[in-house]
């Protein structure tokens, strides 16, 4: 049994290097598979954060009616906060409002004129609330339609952002579910591909897997060296993929710096994803490989 | 050694290959089977190897009944008989030593047995210069030798050799020949099946002529007239 393994080992080593060119293409083909499937989680991460950036600037303004108290704004702020859909809300105060109208309007002697021939602060306090998604924006104002609280309510410019946020909404699902997609014709494409590959490979075998059988081999002791060498096309595959993968992600990582405006960094995401990332692509490109190995050896060993 | 009792093999969805043939093949024997081209030669062989079942009859090959074999069990068949083929059939990508190897790995057999026991069957073929040789590096000739040491290597009761010499040229067939003959001698039963009646007619032994399937004449020391 032990000396029947060696010497699988020893063919299916034996077989990729006395084959080199055929080795060579297959390894290719696998590579630009693994690479390609490397690019699309590339796309999908970055279409994400940008995705999330661009929800990151979306906020609700709740302006309060002057007469309204510093205690009462900062209970519906308590309140605010304890809501799922919430992510963050911030005070602004009557007096930080009146700093903020007046830097706003500097430019315009006139407001400021007007301004200061009122004796009282005009404006009231407001609430700037953040979501965890734009889909948590109409449940929010939603639940601030209670008396309780609207009747404290002079205004929210949620109404005037409305077209854009749908829009934002819209389109973010659109490209959710078409990068979805993609994903997954492309992950098809690719299996299909080294399905093939591998299948061409052991076609260009078929006489000496005839041979084989005619000289008294079984059919594990056949198909065993070309299960070994799928095992060691999808390792070799991956660690060339990394080495040739890592670089190119640190050369385009300054330029979605610049394009996201964020902290995103692509190189740590797929740091911190490694295992699960590579670790799952290896297993789906040794799981492919001894398949389409499996099957195809498996129509010349009926002699 | 051989047995063939009322054998036949249909090929679908008509074609006869084989009609009810009974043959017997003694130990040490030297058999030549001889016939055109479709006569059903070569399906003798596939039928010894367990290639093809045939469709009615017996088979009994050194007392075991193949007949019904298991597919399990055909490996096991496959080493206690050596074949040749008119195409060699040797893997392109390992030399003539690993050639003539893999016959006895298949069987588990020691690598420093493997080490002892190649070098002296390619010195009776006469390769014994070219253990480091791909396939490609030989003539026909050397080719059909190292197929035949590979047949050899496990020392086979019963060597089959279908039409080895129909890829060579006259010098390399009278070789072979003299080297399937010299097998003979040594104790090894021997089946040459071929349609060149040169070949035949020189070696001065059995001769069984089939057609469509049929024996037409088996005679000791026959000859081979078309």
């Amino acid at each position: 049994m032990l000396t029947s393994t060696f010497r699988v080992i020893k063919f299916a080593f034996q077989d990729f290097f006395r084959n080199f060119w055929l080795s060579f293409v297959t390894l290719t083909i696998l590579i630009l598979a693994l690479f390609s499937i490397n690019l699309l989680i590339v796309f999908s991460a970055v279409t994400r954060e940008a995705i999330t950036s661009i929800e990151n600037k979306i906020n609700i303004n709740i302006y309060f009616k002057p007469e309204i108290g510093e205690d009462q704004v900062q209970n519906v702020q308590k309140y605010l906060l304890g809501l799922d859909q919430v992510k963050d809300v911030q005070y602004v105060s009557k007096d930080q409002a009146l700093e903020s109208f007046k830097a706003k309007h500097q430019d315009n002697p006139k407001i400021l004129e007007s301004l200061a021939q009122i004796d009282n602060n005009p404006l009231g306090a407001s609430l700037t609330i953040k979501a965890k998604s734009t889909a948590g924006y109409p449940i929010i104002l939603a639940d601030l339609k209670d008396p309780q609280y609207d009747n404290m309510i002079e205004s929210k410019d949620f109404d005037d952002h409305k077209l854009v946020i749908d829009r934002i909404m819209g389109i973010t699902s659109k490209v959710t579910t078409g990068v979805a997609a993609v994903a997954l014709i492309f992950t098809l494409i690719s299996i299909l591909i080294i399905f093939n590959t591998i299948r061409m490979a052991i076609y260009t075998h078929r006489e000496e897997i005839n041979a084989m059988k005619l000289v008294g081999a079984t059919n594990w002791f056949v198909r065993a060296p070309y299960l070994l060498q799928g095992i060691i096309f999808s390792v070799l595959a991956l660690i060339i993929t990394l080495i040739i993968f890592y670089p190119l992600l640190g050369f385009i990582q300054p330029y979605l710096g610049m394009i996201l405006e964020s902290k995103f960094n692509i190189v740590t995401y797929f740091n911190q994803n490694f295992a699960y990332i590579f670790g799952l692509e290896l297993l789906a490109a040794i799981a492919i490989n001894l398949i389409s190995s499996y099957l195809a050896v498996n129509r010349y060993v009926k002699v | 050694m051989i047995n063939f009792k009322k054998v036949t093999k249909i090929f679908y969805p008509k074609t006869v290959a084989l009609k009810d043939l009974s043959m017997q093949i003694q130990p040490k024997e030297f058999v030549s089977i001889v016939g055109q081209s479709g006569a059903g030669k070569s399906t003798l062989i596939r039928v010894l190897t367990a290639e093809d079942k045939p469709d009615s009859g017996r088979v009994i090959v050194g007392g075991w009944d193949i007949t019904d074999i298991k597919q399990s069990q055909v490996p096991i068949l496959r080493r206690q008989i050596g074949v040749v083929y008119q195409d060699f059939k040797l893997l392109p990508k390992k030399t003539v030593f690993e050639n003539v190897a893999f016959a006895l790995e298949v069987c588990g057999i020691s690598s420093r047995i493997i080490k002892n026991v190649i070098p002296q069957v390619l010195k009776i073929v006469g390769l014994k210069d070219k253990l480091d040789r791909y396939p490609h590096q030989l003539s026909g000739g050397e080719i059909q030798r190292a197929a035949i040491a590979r047949a050899l290597v496990h020392r086979p009761k019963i060597l089959l050799a279908d039409e080895p010499t129909g890829n060579l040229d006259s010098l390399n067939t009278k070789d072979i020949i003299d080297l399937l003959l010299k097998i003979n001698e040594f104790g090894t039963t021997v089946m040459l099946v071929t349609h060149n009646k040169d070949v035949v007619n020189r070696i001065k032994k059995r001769v069984v002529l089939i057609d469509q399937g049929q024996i037409i004449s088996d005679q000791e020391e026959g000859k081979y007239v078309l």
